[in-house]
């Protein structure tokens, strides 16, 4: 994932990538730059120094929510989705499946 | 133990959050690094190879505190916050704009600046150094000299023809030897309703009788007043009618024969260079492009009347000497035209030059056949090799057909032009810069656009000691004081390549169209374009504010 292309891709898709790991549950910044880079099996790697900076921003609009909760006996910084960001997540998640479906029925039609 | 929040907290710097913002900010990102080190010696990595891997995780400290603060305060950092080479509060952009400043204790910086188009009026003239009051200061000095001296300049040079004419008057009367001048008021006032340049005229004639030039000027004033509102009358089609016409008219022709048959021909060029030259020093313009015009500003007679006279020596009197047999007399018919085309020669504009080239190549064809018609072979042949060589002095043949490639001063021109252009550019920006930054300074929370603007512009004062440095030295060779220059001619051969690259651009027409038809207009897209925006961002509030509200209810 070197390429200009690849970064416009990832780009434009990271408030995404964000959103739908912090669906299941609330997650700390470490564990979501983690969780990126190995459930995409080592292809997407997030920047930390761009990661932060995302994360305040998605807070600051509204679509996450951070709370500060112990963990073995320290504090920990947690990002949770809010209802916007549950919404916001819906409809990113149903541009990009157009998207990839439209990508895919292209780019695969002469392996059908 | 490392303190992981202590190294975050020096390296990040301060925000311009609230506190407690800022240590949840500082915690969040020293658990990262903390987190990120644990698991490199978990790896079995060294300490400090694991402290140096987990801290190159955030490489740009300054870029980092940059996009936290634009994330979390939704603006940009203050400019009074920047830690980067382009803040205001380091010491580089200062240094930079002192030392744009100091560019300007350079008197060769000074004129490179004064000859760019933008802040030059490219004319011989200049209110301030002659205006009433400081004609007067001179005449308080009691430096009779000087102030004759200056009078004269006002006379040559002044836009207002009533004020030329009393400092003529007063300068003359001062010193008699500046006669000359009443040249340039014997000639360029015809436009001017009920002026007699006829004073004027008799005054010069009566201190320079020998001269040619004198005699060209009456003859033009003579056709200029009486005759210009009949010219209509005479048809261009038919030949030699309004030639006919003029010769008839004594006021005409006795000047134009006396000019033929004077001794000398003097446009009082070389005096005039000198005078400005002088005068110009003497009122601390010591500017190269002001000379080169005041010298450009001289007295040309008519040539089309000078043209007319010599049609009628050769095409109404020697042709008819010729037609009737007296040879010897058309002869000397053409060898006073000859004359009279040598006495030109010998000035140094290309105008005269090449008109005197033209009368002396006709005159030359005529006389070659007519030397031969009466054996005097050896004449014919001298007449023809000064044929050759006047032709070769021709301005015209000179010229290439296909213009040659620029020279070096054409070339240091167009650098002065475009150094000059950035230059002005980098100010404006600066100035800009600085005032935004002043603000800023006394209310840190004036403005986000104009901290957006401060921000954006930091280039600005950094770049400005380039653009003068660029300017400077595209200039510095060309900065010799006019003091320096002994003749029009050789100002001239230095200065018009350079001035054509300087002013290659003609902005004057660009700037007359905006400033005459396109300034509403563009106030009016100004206007609209700051509604648009101020509506774009008053909405972008208001749906910040649902989604805040909506994020509330929830």
């Amino acid at each position: 994932m070197g390429t200009a292309l690849d970064r416009e891709l990832k780009k434009g898709n990271t408030e995404l990538l964000i959103l739908a790991l912090l669906e299941e549950q609330s997650r700390h910044g470490y564990e979501l730059g983690k969780l990126i880079s190995a459930r995409s099996e080592g292809i997407l790697r997030f920047h930390v120094s761009s990661l932060y900076p995302l994360l305040y921003r998605l807070e600051r609009r509204g679509l996450l929510k951070g709370e500060w909760k112990p963990v073995g006996g320290r504090r920990r910084r947690y990002y949770r989705l809010t209802p916007a960001g549950r919404k916001t997540l819906l409809e990113k998640r149903l541009r990009w499946r157009d998207f990839s479906g439209a990508m895919n029925r292209i780019v695969e039609v002469r392996c059908a | 133990m490392l303190d992981w929040k202590k190294i975050v907290r020096e390296k990040l710097g301060s925000l311009p959050l609230e506190t407690s913002r800022q240590d949840e900010i500082v915690e969040e990102l020293a658990q990262q690094l903390e987190a990120a080190y644990q698991e490199e010696l978990a790896h079995g990595v060294g300490e400090v190879e694991a402290v140096r891997r987990s801290l190159r995780q955030f490489q740009d400290w300054e870029s980092l505190r940059r996009d936290v603060f634009e994330s979390v305060g939704g603006a940009r950092l203050p400019v009074w916050q920047l830690n980067t080479i382009l803040s205001p509060r380091r010491l580089p952009v200062w240094i930079a704009l002192a030392v744009s400043l100091a560019f300007l204790a350079l008197p060769s910086f000074r004129k490179a600046l004064q000859i760019l188009p933008l802040t030059n009026h490219r004319d011989a003239w200049s209110s301030s150094a002659f205006s009433e009051g400081a004609l007067k200061q001179i005449e308080k000095s009691q430096d009779k000299q000087k102030y004759a001296r200056t009078l004269a300049y006002v006379a040559l040079h002044s836009p207002d023809s009533q004020q030329a004419a009393a400092a003529a008057e007063k300068a003359v009367a001062l010193d008699p030897q500046l006669t000359w001048i009443c040249a340039k008021l014997s000639h360029a006032n015809y436009l001017v309703p009920g002026y007699d340049p006829t004073p004027w005229i008799n005054r010069l004639k009566a201190w320079d009788p020998g001269n040619a030039y004198v005699y060209l000027l009456e003859a033009g004033a003579a056709v200029h007043s009486d005759w210009e509102a009949h010219w209509a009358k005479f048809s261009p089609v038919e030949d030699g009618e309004l030639r006919r016409a003029l010769v008839a008219d004594p006021r005409w022709r006795i000047p134009m024969e006396k000019a033929f048959s004077a001794q000398r021909m003097d446009m009082y060029t070389d005096r005039q260079f000198l005078l400005d030259r002088e005068v110009l020093l003497e009122r601390g313009l010591d500017r190269p492009e002001k000379l080169l015009i005041a010298s450009a500003n001289m007295q040309l007679p008519d040539f089309t009347l000078v043209q007319m006279y010599v049609d009628h020596l050769a095409l109404d009197v020697a042709e008819s000497e010729e037609k009737a047999g007296h040879l010897v007399n058309a002869l000397a018919i053409y060898q006073d035209i000859v004359s009279f085309g040598y006495k030109l020669q010998s000035r140094p504009t290309s105008v005269e030059r090449m008109f005197s080239t033209r009368i002396l190549d006709e005159t030359f064809q005529k006389m070659a056949p007519l030397l031969r018609r009466e054996g005097r072979n050896a004449e014919a042949n001298a007449v023809e090799s000064a044929l050759a060589a006047a032709r070769a002095e021709d301005p015209r043949s000179s010229i290439p057909a296909v213009p040659a490639q620029q020279s070096p001063a054409q070339r240091s021109g167009q650098m002065v032009m475009i150094s000059g252009f950035f230059l002005l550019l980098c100010a404006a920006a600066a100035a800009v810069w600085l005032i935004c930054v002043a603000l800023l300074r006394t209310k840190p929370n004036l403005s986000r656009s104009m901290n957006w603007m401060a921000s954006c512009l930091g280039w600005a004062p950094l770049l400005l000691p380039l653009s003068c440095l660029g300017l400077f030295l595209s200039f510095f060779p060309y900065s010799r004081s006019i003091a320096g220059y002994s003749s029009a001619g050789e100002l001239i051969q230095t200065y018009d390549s350079l001035l054509a690259g300087v002013y290659i651009l003609h902005l004057d027409p660009f700037l007359d169209i905006w400033i005459d038809h396109m300034f509403w207009p563009l106030i009016w897209c100004s206007a609209i374009m700051l509604l648009g925006a101020a509506y774009l961002s008053w909405m972008a509030r208001q749906q910040c504010g649902q989604q805040s509200g909506l994020e509330g209810k929830s």
